[in-house]
């Protein structure tokens, strides 16, 4: 049997690697300039109020430093990213209207399948505008609101005013920043007071343009009592200059409501992954995190939820998995900000070959936060000697009514368990790429089939690459 | 002879630079239900362990004969596949994969063919209601949060769906009480076949109450120094291994 | 500012004493005091330098191959030290290349500023048969305490020291303390250390220990810091050698207005080394703690094992209590372990002795004191060990 190939790039990326020829009708000048910024506005026809709000940002941009610590971002040349780039296509409404070449790689990429599965909805973006949105008719019916962004701000203004960059203000970092002042694009839901969307929305953001940045805007607001999934799946195709992606996500959790977010992130390997997001949840309502991360050259991804309302829950689920050249900086934050809420972390990651798997936790609980509880958890796999693997869970008590429990572990795969799956009959390839889906299975079983399906085989092809 | 199955010669283990083994004789016949008594210490997980091939037990001198074949060099799951079954005296817990899931992978491996979904959970199931294991284990991760008591069951189950030719159950029944050792033995005993042979690692003699052994061994000091029949483990029982180890003089 | 004049002893040493001082001094002037983040120490106002009085080396009988000298004389009379106890190049122990300690500038304001501490040296193969203790006690006439110390022990020695730091005058003076400590394990060695810091609730207590631990040898720490107002210890073990081992265990307990910050790292660097830290408090009243536990598993250290656990016992609501336990690793074939956790005193526990009797004080009392009790039989004398008890008990009466 011919023997695989041991690293990342041997590994054919198959459907994820498919590039297009760039044909875009308008693409900004490099650098980033009030003039720009302001172009950006007038070519989206935005309200005042929301121009005004970029050109603040891009203030606070100018002034806030790069963070000094996680990855190192010396080679993210900023001023050379095209940050705006609106692809050749209008907003689009039936799958029959869209461009062949672009229709080619979501095919590649399954969404129509995925739709056909009878998903709710479907915003795909191409770049930086949406090109294809649908939208199952009896959700619409129950009030519920699934568009893009830009959409959103013209026909919802009023809500998108209240809630836009409010959980995430430009003034919280550098990346943030940038984003309140060149986003573009993204999704926006709204579910209604005790609507329950009984099956997943779904959003895949993507990258096709050399030196393209990607800002999307993902703002959700579920409702008193109601209850929403929200997918976010990504994958890029690769490409030689550094890339970069800051994009957004708010989550607005209201009283007895429930959201879970879903995201398999699967960048291209020459990404800088800058993403902020963050869920405010009020009294009793559940904020659920599945996050993925495989892709991208470097991650830093927190995803934060601050539990403000009595009662609060927060669940993160987390899976990271770097390879070669990767440094893969990821973690959650958790706050309690009000008495009886509770949380759970359960943190996987696996390095190899090279690459570097950081845990970067946060875990606060606010003075007046009582009867808080929460349970941390941290697992890292190492596949080889010459990854690194790294956990950092920052724990900060201020108060003496709590129950705080915290493991970490990191090792590799026992010996013992590779003999004990061997004695009976396995073999040793099979048996180690055995544990290391049973390491991860806590996290897949809470993704959707297709998703779980997915994760499997990126695992896969990353195995097969580290055994042998 | 038709009947042999392993016949072990002047077998010598190293375990990180210790010698353990030291020049170890022993012959099982199909069908035939062996026993190794002996102290902490003599060696007898370490025979258990180097039959099935782990790594860190260095075979430094004799030979592993499994029905006329060297079996030294062989990898655990080359062992698996012709036969050779090991019940851990610890087994090893695995976190997300579920005993169903796994023991089709292993069902499949040895026999070399895929194993319909349906069909072997039907066969699952069976085996799990004969030796009284709840269906809910089945879907829960190997051995993980397992009693006890249920990692023995499991290892047995997992016996009762492989159909090793042999089965080395190293002190199976060490843990359990009395009740459970009863269950194991007779789950044992129903899933023998006519020619599963056995080798039980036991300090007690509770075990042999159900499995009937034809052969006792007792192993002093990495060697097996006395063979006989039931009588040998009674004697044992009753006045334990000083005067063996006088007799051979071992201290 | 200082100077070394300041120093009652200076002129009496040899100019390599002086220079060594010198180049220290220099240092210090140069850094910065840490803002130490999380615990909001503010500024640190920096004592006026006094000399220490009084005698800490409590006597023991003379050993052949155990030498035990104050640091200041040591170094005073180098030479002839040097010849009697063999202490080789006693300079290579006097200045370690890596930074580390509470911060530099406390580094170096004890190696230019020492007042006191001790060397001790154990040669080959012996094995010290008393317990070196040393006390030190702090008072108005004596309210600064800046102690260099060295531990060397060589090829396959073994030794037990006791370090207890004290302030006996009702506490009501403001005494400051700046420790360093340097121990040296050479192949085989065996170091156990007692650090016992129970200083009065105005004390400022700065403490950097380094350990170099080589193969097959081993030193271990156990730490009950009770004391002080301000707490800042800082702990790093290199595991250098093949099969070098440290344990750490530590006590620490908070109350008042008090602030700790306590650091303990181990640097894994050969193979199969094998480390553990195990840190148990508690904190009452305003007291604010941040432990930081770091494993560092690096290049080379394959087949190693490191264990941390960190477990507190919140008693009050004004508490503060942050905790960093961090994993890194550069080795596969590795084990790191972290667990922690913290809360209020278990319920059930107490429902169970107050159900025998116990007053619900004296029960919380109890099981505080029960989480301390397995470190605390670690303390090998058995008057000091009464000593720590009472103070801890006396510490938890207004629970």
């Amino acid at each position: 049997m011919e023997k695989k190939k041991t690293y990342v790039e041997d590994i054919d990326r198959g459907i994820y690697d498919v590039k297009n020829e760039v044909r875009y009708s308008y693409k900004s000048e490099k650098g980033l300039t009030a003039k720009i910024v302001e172009e950006i506005s007038k070519t989206k026809n935005e309200p005042q109020w929301m121009t005004d709000f970029r050109l603040k940002s891009l203030e606070i941009y100018n002034k806030k430093p790069i963070p000094t610590w996680g990855a190192d971002l010396s080679e993210l040349d900023i001023e050379n990213i095209v940050t705006y780039i609106k692809p050749d296509t209008e907003m689009k409404h039936s799958w029959e209207d869209v461009p062949e070449d672009i229709k080619k790689t979501f095919d590649l990429l399954g969404i129509p399948q995925a739709e056909r599965a009878s998903l709710a909805g479907v915003g795909a973006q191409y770049d930086s505008e949406v090109v294809y949105h649908n939208m199952r008719e009896d959700l619409a019916k129950q009030g519920v609101i699934y568009t893009d962004m830009e959409t959103a701000i013209k026909d919802y203004e009023e809500i998108v005013k209240d809630y836009f960059m409010k959980l995430v203000p430009p003034n919280d970092h550098k990346f943030a920043a940038l984003h309140g002042a060149v986003w573009s694009g993204g999704s926006f839901v709204y579910v209604p007071e005790g609507v329950n969307v009984d099956i997943p929305l779904q959003s895949y953001f993507r990258l096709n343009a050399p030196g393209a940045g990607q800002f999307e805007h993902t703002l959700i607001i579920v409702e008193k009592g109601a209850n929403l999934h929200f997918i976010e799946g990504c994958s890029a195709p690769k490409h030689s200059v550094i890339n970069l992606h800051a994009g957004c996500v708010e989550l607005f959790v209201k009283e007895d409501a429930r959201l879970r977010y879903s995201t398999i992130e699967n960048w291209s390997r020459n990404m800088y992954n800058l993403n902020t997001k963050r869920a405010v949840v009020d009294r009793n309502g559940i904020i659920e995190w599945v996050s993925g991360s495989f892709g991208s050259r470097v991650s830093m991804l927190y995803p934060m939820s601050i539990l403000r309302g009595e009662g609060a829950k927060s669940e993160f689920t987390g899976i990271t998995f770097a390879s070669k050249g990767q440094y893969l900086d990821t973690g959650t934050k958790v706050v309690h900000a009000a008495p009886y809420t509770t949380s759970s972390v359960n943190s996987k990651s696996i390095s190899k070959g090279g690459g570097h798997a950081f845990y970067r936790g946060l875990l606060r609980v606010a003075p007046n936060a009582h009867n808080c509880k929460s349970t941390v958890s941290c697992e890292s796999l190492m596949l080889d000697n010459e990854s690194r693997s790294d956990t950092l869970p920052i724990i900060e008590l201020n108060n003496d009514n709590i129950d705080i429990g915290h493991e970490a572990k990191i090792g590799r795969i026992s010996d013992e368990a590779i003999f004990y799956l061997m004695s009976r009959g396995i073999s040793e390839e099979e048996a180690k790429a055995m544990i290391v889906r049973g390491f991860v299975e806590p996290i897949s079983k809470e993704l959707p089939l297709e998703y779980a399906v997915e994760m499997n085989n990126l695992i896969k092809l990353e195995l097969e690459g580290a055994i042998g | 002879m038709a009947n042999k199955l392993l016949t072990i010669t002047n077998l010598t283990t190293k375990v990180e630079d210790k010698e353990i083994l030291k020049g170890l004789n022993l012959e099982v016949n199909k069908g035939e239900i062996h026993v190794i008594m002996g102290p902490n210490g003599a060696g007898k997980s370490t025979l258990a362990y180097t039959l099935m091939g782990h790594p860190r037990y260095e075979v430094v001198e004799g030979d592993i004969l499994w029905e006329d074949e060297i079996i030294n060099e062989l990898s655990p799951d080359e062992r698996a596949k012709k036969g050779i079954f090991l019940s851990f005296q610890h087994p090893e817990e695995i976190p997300g994969i579920t005993v169903e899931n796994f023991l089709r992978t292993a069902k499949a491996a040895i026999t070399e063919k895929n194993q319909s979904i349906l069909a072997f959970n039907k066969l699952l199931r069976e085996k799990a209601q004969l030796l009284s294991i709840d269906e809910k284990y089945l879907s829960r991760y190997l051995n993980e949060g397992f009693s006890g008591g249920e990692k023995k069951k499991n290892e047995i189950l997992q016996m009762a769906v492989l159909e090793p030719k042999l089965a080395i159950l190293d002190e199976t029944d060490s843990g359990l009480d009395v009740d459970a050792i009863k269950i194991v033995a007779e789950g044992v005993k129903k899933i023998k076949e006519e020619e599963t042979a056995i080798i039980i690692i036991t300090h007690h003699n509770k075990i042999l109450d159900y499995l009937k052994p034809d052969v006792v061994h007792v192993l002093l000091e990495g060697k097996v120094v006395k063979t006989g029949d039931m009588t040998l483990a009674r004697e044992i029982e009753a006045s334990g291994y000083e005067e063996l180890k006088n007799q051979f003089s071992i201290k | 500012m200082y100077n070394l004049e300041m120093i009652n002893t200076i002129k009496n040493y040899p100019d390599w004493v002086k220079e060594y001082r010198k180049e220290k001094l220099k240092n210090f002037n140069e850094a910065s005091i840490p803002s130490w983040k999380r615990i909001n120490i503010g500024e640190i106002t920096l004592p006026e330098y006094r000399d220490y009085y009084k005698s800490f080396i409590k006597p023991t009988k003379k050993q052949e191959g155990v030498y035990i000298e104050e640091t200041i004389k040591g170094l005073n009379d180098f030479n002839n030290f040097n010849k009697l106890n063999n202490l080789n190049n006693l300079n290579k122990y006097l200045s370690v290349e890596e930074s580390y300690g509470v911060s530099d500038k406390f580094v170096a304001f004890g190696e230019a500023l020492f007042n006191s501490g001790f060397l001790i040296k154990i040669d080959r193969k012996t094995k010290a048969e008393e317990i070196i203790k040393m006390k030190y006690t702090l008072d108005e006439a004596n309210p600064l305490v800046i102690d260099h110390n060295i531990i060397v022990g060589e090829e396959d020695s073994e030794v037990t020291v006791v370090i207890d730091y004290s302030s006996d005058d009702g506490g009501n003076s403001q005494v400051f303390h700046n420790g360093i400590t340097k121990v040296f394990a050479k192949d085989g060695a065996k170091i156990n250390i007692i650090k016992i810091q129970r200083l009065n609730n105005k004390a400022i207590n700065l403490d950097s220990n380094i350990t170099f631990i080589g193969r097959d040898a081993q030193v271990n720490w156990v730490l009950i810091d009770i004391g002080g107002e301000i707490n800042v210890v800082n702990y790093i073990s290199n595991l250098e050698g093949v099969e070098s081992q440290s344990n750490l265990k530590s006590i620490y307990l908070g109350d008042g207005e008090s602030k700790q910050d306590l650091s303990y790292t181990m640097n894994h660097k050969g193979m199969r080394s094998l480390s553990k830290i195990e840190a148990r408090g508690a904190l009452k009243d305003n007291a604010k703690k941040v432990f930081r536990g770091n494993l560092d598993f690096k290049k080379g250290s394959r087949r190693s094992k490191g264990d941390e656990a960190e477990y507190v016992l919140l008693l009050d609501k004004n508490v503060r209590s942050h905790s960093i336990p961090v994993l890194f690793s550069h080795e596969d074939d590795v084990e790191g372990n972290h667990a922690a956790s913290a809360g209020q005193i278990d319920a059930n526990q107490l429902f169970y002795l107050m159900s025998r009797g116990l007053k619900e004080k004296e029960a919380k009392k109890l099981i505080v004191e029960a989480s301390f009790s397995h470190i605390l039989d670690d303390i090998p004398d058995l008057e000091l060990r009464e000593v720590v008890d009472a103070e801890i008990h006396r510490r938890l009466v207004y629970v």
